[in-house]
């Protein structure tokens, strides 16, 4: 990739792709009906087991995979209409996402047979949560700098370290690790391995990370002479960055990273109604050109996912931009809430929490999952400059 | 991309390899010298009639085939009515006057200025902002009149011709006459017509945008600063890349405007674009340091366009309110479903 080539194919999406946003909008539809799920005062991903197992009735964690692992074998732009289509209703997907989005997937990748046919059909019945240990205390941005170590020992591993910002660990039944298994002169990349760990494994404790939004998402994962069995190890010793990588395309690529806070731009419009100042039609009519625009990006890599191609450099602009975008959609919408008075003397309670919620929220948008300075330092060694 | 394209496409890049160079556009903005090799070339291949259907003599292309055209020419910063004459031949085609030989410069005005549809002539004529009056056979006004639109044609030759010069030097001219004698027709769609204007100007903006990021891209890869080239740099590395984005994100919405022709997408096209025109101007300039702001470098030929075409055809802020007009009156739920359904190139 260069410069010159720096160019995405229109995306199709098909009729069996449309059929199925519909399918979903019928299934959220009857969940609020029957008040299962009320409209939510929080932006982000909710977290609901019940919901989760629900979602997989439908057949829709795994929609990709292999029917002989409890999946649907359908295509990457079905998943990516689910997906918007879900993430737009802001139902609770949390329980989950990050099995569906890369756990599975690298199992599925790298894994062995036996790791496929125990772990794909659980989560495709909604039965597991995973979480995912790539950062620790002393290696944030510097991923490769990482100091868990998991020493060979007899029919297994001996796993030591700290994992941090570990989403949803306390909810999770398995995680996977990404540790030292060895140690290479001249290449701090090689020697890493990717670990899948049993949360109820002796030596494990979870302490809480509350966020400045007054959230427990977050944890800190101390692992002491952990016991890993040597049928836990996924793809190949020493290989670990490498799939790491190819993870972080899955973890990068999404319509989350453009619609984790879509419900504040939809409740500001639902109460801003059609009488709007000038200035104000300009600041929504900006923030939608550029959603409208990731929508299509997003498609975009979904079809070049669907052909196989590995789109780091298109998932990390992808992530860069829509990163940036839900922080600007707070700014617009609190500008214009502010212009149009709207939540004054107890009006409008709903957007009022959503905002304060949103703003609490924001700092993270661009630091989850991959900070934009080092996505933006991705894409440039795209582009040839590095 | 279909075979049509690729045939239209081999053929504009051959005659704007042939027929423009940096002494081309430096003489149409100086000295208001139309590059006629260039324009010849263009009408002999039929690419100003690319949007007349077939049984009127025309190419009959796709509007996504012919902003693929614009956004080489806009590319290459070829100067001249280029624009103007695919779109006044489509217009003239569509009002049923036929298709006519030379060039044309259109304007797009929004009220009708009490012509009655049968006039044969226009007392008092005005005109502003009017591109190459003095290098085209006929001037054509599209008038807002209700949802339709009048158009009014008439000679360029029968104006007195004030010269002006848009951003890029390019002339946009003032002109007045007593008694214009003018042909005049109605057209069913104003906002159409404006919009098909909208993305073939947008489709040029793009061009331009990615002749800057490409140029400064290999710009950085050259210039040695500090024992070592500015790309290394990771301040350079992060403008860069993120210019790179708004790039691939305003080629993808501007590609999907072209293709689904919605006018939520073109709205959201053009509004997309401003971002990104505004950021390829300063990024592009950022990298190149002093060097760009030199009239002889050619990144300023690129830029200056983008600067005069950004607001065309409606400013960036009348997309954005347009655009947001369309979703005003949805709910908390309709909305989402106004975005998805907001048109799909599919």
């Amino acid at each position: 990739m260069t410069a010159a080539s720096l160019h995405l194919e229109l995306p199709k999406l098909t009729p069996e792709a449309e059929a199925l946003r519909q399918e979903v909008r019928a299934f959220v539809a009857a969940e609020r009906a029957d008040g299962r799920l009320p409209p939510p005062h929080r932006v982000g991903l909710g977290f609901d087991k019940e919901f989760t197992r629900r979602i997989a009735q439908k057949g829709w964690i795994g929609l990709t995979w292999p029917k002989q692992y409890g999946g649907q074998e359908r295509s990457a732009l079905e998943r990516y209409v689910m997906n918007e289509e879900l993430l737009a209703a802001a139902v609770p997907v949390g329980a989950h996402w990050v099995a569906d989005r890369q756990s599975g997937p690298v199992l599925l990748k790298f894994g062995t047979d036996a790791q496929r046919e125990f772990y794909l059909p659980r989560i495709a019945a909604g039965d597991l949560t995973f979480s995912i240990g790539m950062s620790e205390p002393e290696s944030g941005s510097d991923l490769a700098s990482l100091k868990a170590k998991a020493e060979k020992v007899d029919g297994g591993w001996r796993l030591n370290g700290r994992k941090i910002w570990t989403t949803n660990a306390h909810h999770a039944q398995y995680i996977i690790v990404l540790a030292r298994t060895s140690i290479v002169e001249g290449s701090r990349h090689a020697g890493l391995s990717q670990l899948i760990i049993d949360m109820t494994s002796p030596g494990i404790s979870i302490s809480p990370i509350v966020s400045m939004a007054n959230e427990h998402d977050f944890n800190e994962v101390l692992f002491e002479d952990v016991f890993v069995p040597d049928d836990a190890l996924v793809g190949k010793e020493g290989n670990g960055w490498n799939q790491v990588s190819a993870e972080l395309a899955y973890e990068r690529s999404g319509p989350e990273r453009w619609l984790s806070s879509f419900r504040l731009i939809s409740e500001l419009v639902d109460v801003l109604g059609p009488d709007a100042r000038p200035s104000s039609l300009e600041e929504l009519g900006r923030l939608i050109s550029h959603l409208l625009s990731l929508r299509q990006l997003s498609m975009s890599v979904a079809s070049m996912l669907q052909q196989g191609q590995s789109p780091n450099m298109e998932a990390s602009i992808v992530k860069d931009l829509g990163t940036k975008f839900e922080q600007e959609a707070v700014r617009v919408v609190r500008n214009i809430v502010s212009a149009e008075d709207l939540t004054s003397g107890g009006r409008a309670e709903r957007l009022k929490a959503l905002l304060i919620h949103a703003q609490q929220y924001a700092p993270a948008f661009t630091i989850r999952g991959g900070t934009n300075e080092i996505l933006r330092g991705i894409i440039a060694k795209g582009i040839g400059l590095r | 991309m279909t075979e049509n394209r690729s045939f239209f496409r081999n053929t504009v890049e051959r005659i704007l390899d042939d027929n423009i160079d940096k002494g081309d556009i430096d003489a149409a903005e100086e000295r208001r010298v139309l590059p006629a090799a260039l324009h010849e070339a263009l009408t002999e291949n039929g690419i100003t009639l690319m949007l007349v259907p077939e049984d009127q003599g025309g190419i009959g292309a796709t509007l996504g085939d012919t902003a693929e055209m614009l956004r080489l020419i806009g590319n290459a910063a070829a100067p001249g009515p280029i624009l103007e004459t695919i779109l006044g031949q489509k217009l003239l085609a569509e009002a049923g006057l036929g298709v006519t030989d030379g060039l044309l410069s259109l304007i797009f005005v929004d009220d009708v200025q009490d012509l009655p549809l049968d006039a044969t002539y226009w007392q008092q004529a005005a005109a502003h902002d009017v591109p190459w009056a003095q290098s085209v056979d006929k001037i054509l006004v599209v008038a807002r009149d209700g949802t339709g639109a009048r158009l009014i044609v008439s000679q360029a030759a029968d104006w007195t011709i004030t010269p002006g010069v848009d951003a890029a030097g390019e002339p946009r001219d003032a002109l007045t006459a007593q008694a214009l004698p003018i042909i005049t027709t109605s057209l069913p769609d104003y906002d159409a017509a404006l919009r098909t204007a909208a993305i073939l100007r947008g489709a040029q903006i793009l061009g331009a945008i990615e002749w800057s990021f490409r140029r400064t891209v290999e710009h950085a890869g050259e210039r040695k600063q500090f024992g070592r080239e500015i790309g290394k740099f990771q301040a350079v590395q992060q403008m860069l890349a993120e210019l790179a984005g708004h790039v691939l994100a305003s080629s993808a919405i501007t590609e999907a405007a072209a293709e689904g022709q919605t006018s939520g997408l073109v709205a959201a096209a053009r509004s997309r674009l401003g971002d990104a025109a505004d950021a390829a101007i300063t990024i592009s300039h950022q990298v190149h340091g002093a060097i760009g702001f030199s009239l002889e470098y050619a990144l300023n030929s690129r830029t200056r366009r983008l600067m005069a075409w950004r607001d065309d055809y409606g400013s960036v802020l009348y997309w954005r309110r347009t655009l947001a007009h369309r979703f005003t009156g949805l709910n908390r739920e309709t909305f989402w479903f106004g975005v998805s359904d907001a048109g799909l190139a599919a």
